[in-house]
């Protein structure tokens, strides 16, 4: 049994941004168990005020090369909220396909590039490439079809330059469609592979009960808009999310704590999963039941597993909506134009690691104020509260061993650290 | 298929970093062979991998740190140089893979071309404009003819 302990991981690998690990135990006690953030704040609400309210949504696509499609998507659902804009329901068809190809492409980076090397035995992808050369062409294939969906739809692989208030300022074309389909259906042989890779893999048990948060709109699975829901019951409208997310400052993370009905909350897709399971297509049922992933679960290891299960959910619910779109036949929209110019709204999406609020002010077409809290930093007093419930689990095993779990559990969440870092307003009165 | 691959990188709105492009965009005005294909693959990161997969020949022209003067251009082969990045492994970030990540990864992926030549120009400035440096464009004409008799070889 080690009695002391100190773990000290400085910069986390293969998860994006910078974060530390310490976790200190002496004579067997616990005595510190901190997820330390130590990326800047980005200061990216302070960049948005005075800016006309058509910017936002190309400013804030930038806070991530990743996440671009979600950042720009919550931040117009947020303009429109604010201004009275409501999308043609070809636009909501056209952003929702985009969305998946987000979903696909930083999932897929996520379990192939970043989880899988764990289970492998391998120190990152490069190694990876030597012993299973097919894994690797695989997931760049995937990712590329993932970012081409993109481009077709949005304009760009990264940052959607065509979308905008109301609409799109370009449009897939039928033959561009037709591709994307096609290439959809090959996809499977790469999907069930996926799967099949996945569902091979040792997840580590480590099961902790916490409240999960989504959100829940009855018509399909995510992604964008609907009510904010929790596994401990209550669901919340958008416009009340501080009610739920209730950031505090803590003195060792420049990454702020949420909390809601306990101590920490988990957001994701094991959140996503386990409140929005019966919206799945049923492609995505079999999946989860393939990979034993299961609507109880409480093990954030199986996080991973749920994004998986997301994979063969998109390309599936991909397929569906470029059919209807094809069978609709895609035309020239102008966007629609907003009633009035003087507002505030609030803007929410389920992005690859949870849900994304944006909450902006707007007087005369100019951002006056903007608030957004990005899922990891949602997620990062759960991550800490996980590692405090397994550290002791753990003791038996060698230090080296217990700090590659530890890794193993902040990767599970795929933390997209760089985005979380937002700054606080400090009035001195 | 062509045979021959000349692919620019890097980001045309980060100052000279928009070296890549614009030699490919000098170099689309031209007549070039049939056999070559001249893309601008902006900051492909790892997907560079896909990029070089099936050409015999590929020329990369990007903007390089090689302790020069602002617009001074060398051509080399991966071989010859110390091609530095974070470090091989790919330990850092995936969200920032360079062109010497992607070579390692598409060497251990066996998907290097017969030939590659890489044309490295230093940089002046890599900042937020959408333009290259005067001391960068002084240079492109120069550098594009370079290209274009290497494509004769």
């Amino acid at each position: 049994m080690t009695e002391n302990i100190n773990i000290d991981i400085h910069h986390i690998t293969r998860v994006e941004g910078h974060g530390n690990i310490v976790v200190d135990v002496v004579n067997g006690e616990l005595k510190k168990c901190n997820l330390e953030v130590t990326e800047t704040p980005r200061f990216f609400e302070q960049m948005l005020l005075g800016r006309p309210y058509g910017d936002a949504s190309h400013i804030t696509s930038r806070i991530c090369g990743i996440c671009a499609v979600g950042h720009a998507t919550t931040s117009l659902r947020a303009t429109e909220a604010a201004l009275g804009v409501e999308p043609s329901e070809q636009t909501k068809l056209l952003r929702r396909l985009n969305f998946l190809g987000e979903i696909l492409d930083s999932h897929i980076l996520h379990v192939y590039m970043l989880v899988a090397p764990d289970f492998l035995n391998v120190g990152s992808v490069i190694p990876l490439a030597s012993t299973a050369p097919d894994v690797v062409f695989r997931a760049l294939r995937m990712k590329q079809l993932a970012g081409d969906l993109c481009k077709t739809i949005c304009g760009r692989h990264t940052h959607p330059i065509a979308m905008t208030v109301g609409g799109f300022t370009h449009f897939p074309t039928t033959a561009e469609l037709y591709e994307l389909r096609d290439r959809f259906y090959d996809s499977w042989v790469d999907v069930d592979a996926t799967v099949d890779l996945f569902k091979t893999l040792p997840i580590p048990t480590f099961d902790r009960e916490t409240e999960y948060i989504a959100l829940r709109n009855e018509a399909y699975y995510g992604f964008i808009d609907g009510n904010i829901t929790s596994t401990d019951g209550g669901q919340w409208p958008l416009q009340d999310y501080q009610s739920v997310t209730n950031e505090t400052v803590l003195p060792h993370s420049s990454a702020k704590h949420c909390s809601n009905q306990r101590d920490s909350y988990m957001v994701g897709a094991l959140a996503r999963y386990k409140i929005n399971h019966d919206l799945l297509h049923p492609k995505a049922v079999e999946a989860a039941d393939v990979l034993g992933l299961e609507p109880t679960s409480v093990n954030p290891y199986m996080n991973s597993v749920a994004q998986v299960m997301e994979i063969v959910h998109c390309i599936a619910e991909g397929e569906g909506l470029i059919d209807q779109l094809l069978q609709r036949e895609v035309v020239w929209e102008d966007p629609v134009e907003p009633i009035t110019l003087t507002g505030e709204g609030v803007g929410s999406c389920e992005v690859p690691r949870g849900v994304l609020f944006h909450h902006y002010k707007i007087e005369d077409g100019r951002i006056s104020g903007a608030n957004c809290i990005i899922p990891t930093n949602q997620n990062v007093a759960n991550v800490e509260a996980d590692m405090r419930a397994l550290v002791p689990t753990l003791m038996e095993m060698p230090q080296e061993n217990i700090a590659h779990r530890l890794e193993m559990l902040v990767r599970a969440y795929d933390p997209c650290i760089s985005c979380s870092t937002h700054l606080l307003e400090v009035k001195f009165e | 298929m062509a045979s021959t691959l000349v692919l620019g990188l890097g980001n045309s709105l980060r100052g000279d970093d928009g070296a890549g492009p614009a030699v490919v965009a000098a170099l689309l005005l031209l007549d070039l062979p049939s056999h070559v294909d001249v893309v601008d693959g902006g900051v492909p990161g790892l997907e560079t991998v896909l990029l070089l997969q099936g050409y015999e020949r590929v020329i990369i022209v990007d903007a390089a740190d090689m302790g020069l003067e602002p617009g001074e251009w060398r051509r080399f082969t991966p071989d010859t140089v110390e091609l530095k990045s974070s470090e091989n492994k790919l330990r850092g970030t995936l969200h920032a893979a360079s062109l010497a990540e992607a070579l390692v990864l598409a060497g251990a992926l066996d998907v290097l071309p017969e030939t590659l030549i890489i044309f490295g120009i230093q940089p002046q400035k890599i900042d937020w404009s959408p333009d290259i440096s005067d001391a960068l464009q002084g240079v492109l004409t120069d550098l594009t003819n370079a290209i274009v008799e290497e494509l004769r070889t």
